[in-house]
């Protein structure tokens, strides 16, 4: 549900939990990022940075300059402000990228995991299963049929956790138990309604079936897209996996090894929710592409 | 400037308050865990409290010097020795170039900190010097210490700039290790202590926990009693996942008491800033240097404070570390 009034939680006495709500809904993301925008225009200077996340938002504060009481105050009178999601409007860019679904690499730690940790259903036949789905194949193209919102970055620098846009596209699929000990750099997979992308070989806990080829994290800044940041997304970006086979993720991998690959990026884009709210009331959700 | 002749185990460059304001890119901030020994340490080479300097862990370096200078090495005793004589904690030191400082196994405590006058001059990155080992960022080619490293370290500015030999910290002013292994360690409860029943809740406060061995700057991890739930962490949506711990993602205070299963980790300086369990309590900020300064197999004991003991005990703590307590 969402919550009438957001719950405000302490964390220790530097940090702040906001909770929304205690349902995974775009709407309190959207929320919790019109918040976050909301604080950095307002140049609260108690509040030293934020992290929206799914249903809520941490906020690390500094206690010299305000307490716990005020900052409960300021963040109730700017969520007021805020007023309904729908009026909320952010930038907004768009990510293609070449994605190779059931791919070679991911099912080899698939693979892996099965030899060495304990047998599981291959990833994607799982979460196809799982979803209705008749096959591997209409797993690609439901998964790759969406925009997907990347709700927060996270748990690894640079990690987005994102939702499907499209309510044709939304999957579920439970976290490895236990988890995974790797998981190739690169890697799309998903647990409970959200998809990542893995930044970096860690290990990990979600249903994986498909790779792409192109950083999502690059410390050497060897492309602009990293220039102001080495991550490169920031909350409320969106992306669009394209699937390609074997072949021409080799040919992208390749370009992305000397340089000249060119990142496939749209930024001119502002998301507005009441458009959005106003798309998916047309849509008939329990289609599935 | 000096080099690097045996680092220790994981010597790492930190600074204080370390890489702020990127949390919500999943950077932590990393920087000192004992930041009271750490803060005192370049107070005593006359640096603001925040310059880069080292801290080892369990086994000290062994670095060898190419200027002249002032150091100070405070924290745990790694029975430190320039050119073979004791040198002595919680004071400066001079150093002369070609003279070699070698320190070994901690014996009391876990961390020591050593402070350069002028303070270690490697490239920020992110707005910090702090290495972050697990992403291989900041520091010294973003990782630990490495044989053969020469650490560049700035000329300190003006007379208390470069450092002054002799200078103590108070005896009262250091922080006092635990002779008995055992801790007493603040928790505020919250934000989600709401999902522990009343005799879970009890037994945590109640309970001796012990450090695990399998802890490191992103956990700390404890071994103790189970815990039990409110009905909360059984009746909810199942986007939050199957176990009692699960939660919708949500983002991580620095310091929570992260339950994962039946396993407490405490999320430490180089820890997620994101996931999907709950975090029933955290230990604030002034808490810390205990974490640091503690090893696998000591005892636990937590003690409940609020949100406004936390603080206050904070501005207590940042009121130690100041010149006043130099002599």
């Amino acid at each position: 549900m969402i919550y009438e009034r957001p719950r405000y939680l302490p964390g220790g006495d530097r940090y702040m939990l906001i909770e929304f709500g205690n349902e995974m809904n775009l709407e309190l993301n959207f929320k919790a990022q019109g918040l976050a925008a909301a604080i950095q225009q307002s140049g609260n200077g108690g509040v030293i940075e934020t992290a929206p996340c799914f249903a809520s938002m941490l906020i690390h504060y500094d206690p010299d300059k305000i307490g716990f009481k005020d900052l409960t105050k300021e963040m109730q009178s700017l969520i007021d402000a805020l007023g309904p999601s729908d009026d909320i409007e952010l930038d907004s860019r768009l990510f293609y990228f070449p994605t190779c679904y059931l791919d070679p690499w991911t099912k080899a730690a698939v693979d892996d995991y099965c030899a060495k940790i304990t047998k599981k259903k291959w990833d994607p036949e799982y979460v196809a299963e799982l979803n209705g789905l008749a096959d591997v194949q209409q797993l690609v193209r439901v998964h790759s049929g969406t925009e997907y919102w990347v709700a927060a970055l996270g748990f690894w620098p640079g990690l987005p956790f994102m939702m499907a846009l499209d309510p044709r596209c939304v999957l579920t699929a439970p976290k490895y138990n236990p988890p995974r000990t790797w998981t190739p750099q690169g890697t799309v997979g998903m647990g409970g309604a959200s998809t990542a992308i893995y930044p970096v070989a860690t290990p990990g806990g979600y249903q994986i079936f498909a790779r792409i080829p192109v950083p999502i994290w690059d410390t050497e800044k060897r492309f602009p897209e990293f220039s102001q940041s080495i991550c490169l997304f920031r909350p409320g970006d969106r992306v669009k996996f394209v699937p390609v086979g074997v072949e021409e993720f080799e040919h992208v991998e390749a370009q992305v090894k000397d340089g000249s690959y060119v990142y496939n990026v749209v930024d001119y884009q502002r998301f507005s929710v009441r458009n959005y709210q106003k798309w998916v009331k047309s849509l008939n959700k329990s289609d599935r592409f | 400037m000096f080099d690097v002749i045996q680092p220790g185990l994981e010597t790492s460059i930190q600074d204080y308050p370390g890489r702020i304001g990127f949390w919500n890119q999943g950077f932590p901030p990393s920087g000192p865990m004992d930041s009271w020994s750490f803060r005192l340490a370049n107070l005593l080479v006359g640096n603001p409290v925040g310059a880069a300097g080292l801290e080892a862990q369990y086994m000290g370096p062994t670095l060898k010097f190419s200027r002249d200078g002032v150091i100070a090495i405070c924290g745990a005793d790694m029975q430190a020795k320039l050119d073979g004589q004791p040198a002595p904690l919680w004071e400066s030191i001079a150093v002369k170039s070609g003279q070699t400082l070698a320190m070994s196994a901690a014996k009391q405590g876990v961390r020591a900190y050593i402070a350069f006058a002028g303070g270690i001059d490697t490239p920020p990155w992110l707005g910090s010097r702090s290495t972050f080992h697990k992403a291989g960022v900041g520091g010294m080619e973003g990782h630990a210490l490495k044989p053969g490293q020469s650490i560049p370290v700035a000329a300190g500015q003006g007379a208390a700039g470069a450092g002054t030999a002799g200078r103590k910290v108070k005896p009262e002013a250091r922080p006092r290790f635990p002779s008995d292994k055992t801790w007493s360690i603040e928790v505020v409860a919250g934000p989600n202590d709401d999902w522990i029943d009343e005799a879970g809740q009890q037994r945590f406060l109640s309970s001796d926990w012990k450090l695990s061995a399998k802890s490191d700057r992103t956990g700390f991890r404890l071994d103790g009693p189970q815990w039990t739930f409110t009905e909360k962490a059984y009746k909810k949506a199942p986007e939050n996942g199957a176990e009692p711990s699960n939660i919708i993602d949500h983002g991580y205070p620095l310091g929570a008491i992260n339950l994962a299963g039946q396993t407490p980790i405490i999320l430490v300086n180089d820890g997620p800033s994101m996931g999907g369990f709950i975090n029933p309590y955290t230990v604030p900020s002034a808490a810390f240097w205990k974490l640091g300064q503690s090893k696998p197999g000591d005892i636990y004991r937590f003690k409940a404070i609020s949100v406004d003991e936390a603080q206050a005990q904070r501005l207590a703590l940042n009121a130690i570390c100041q010149n006043s307590n130099i002599v």
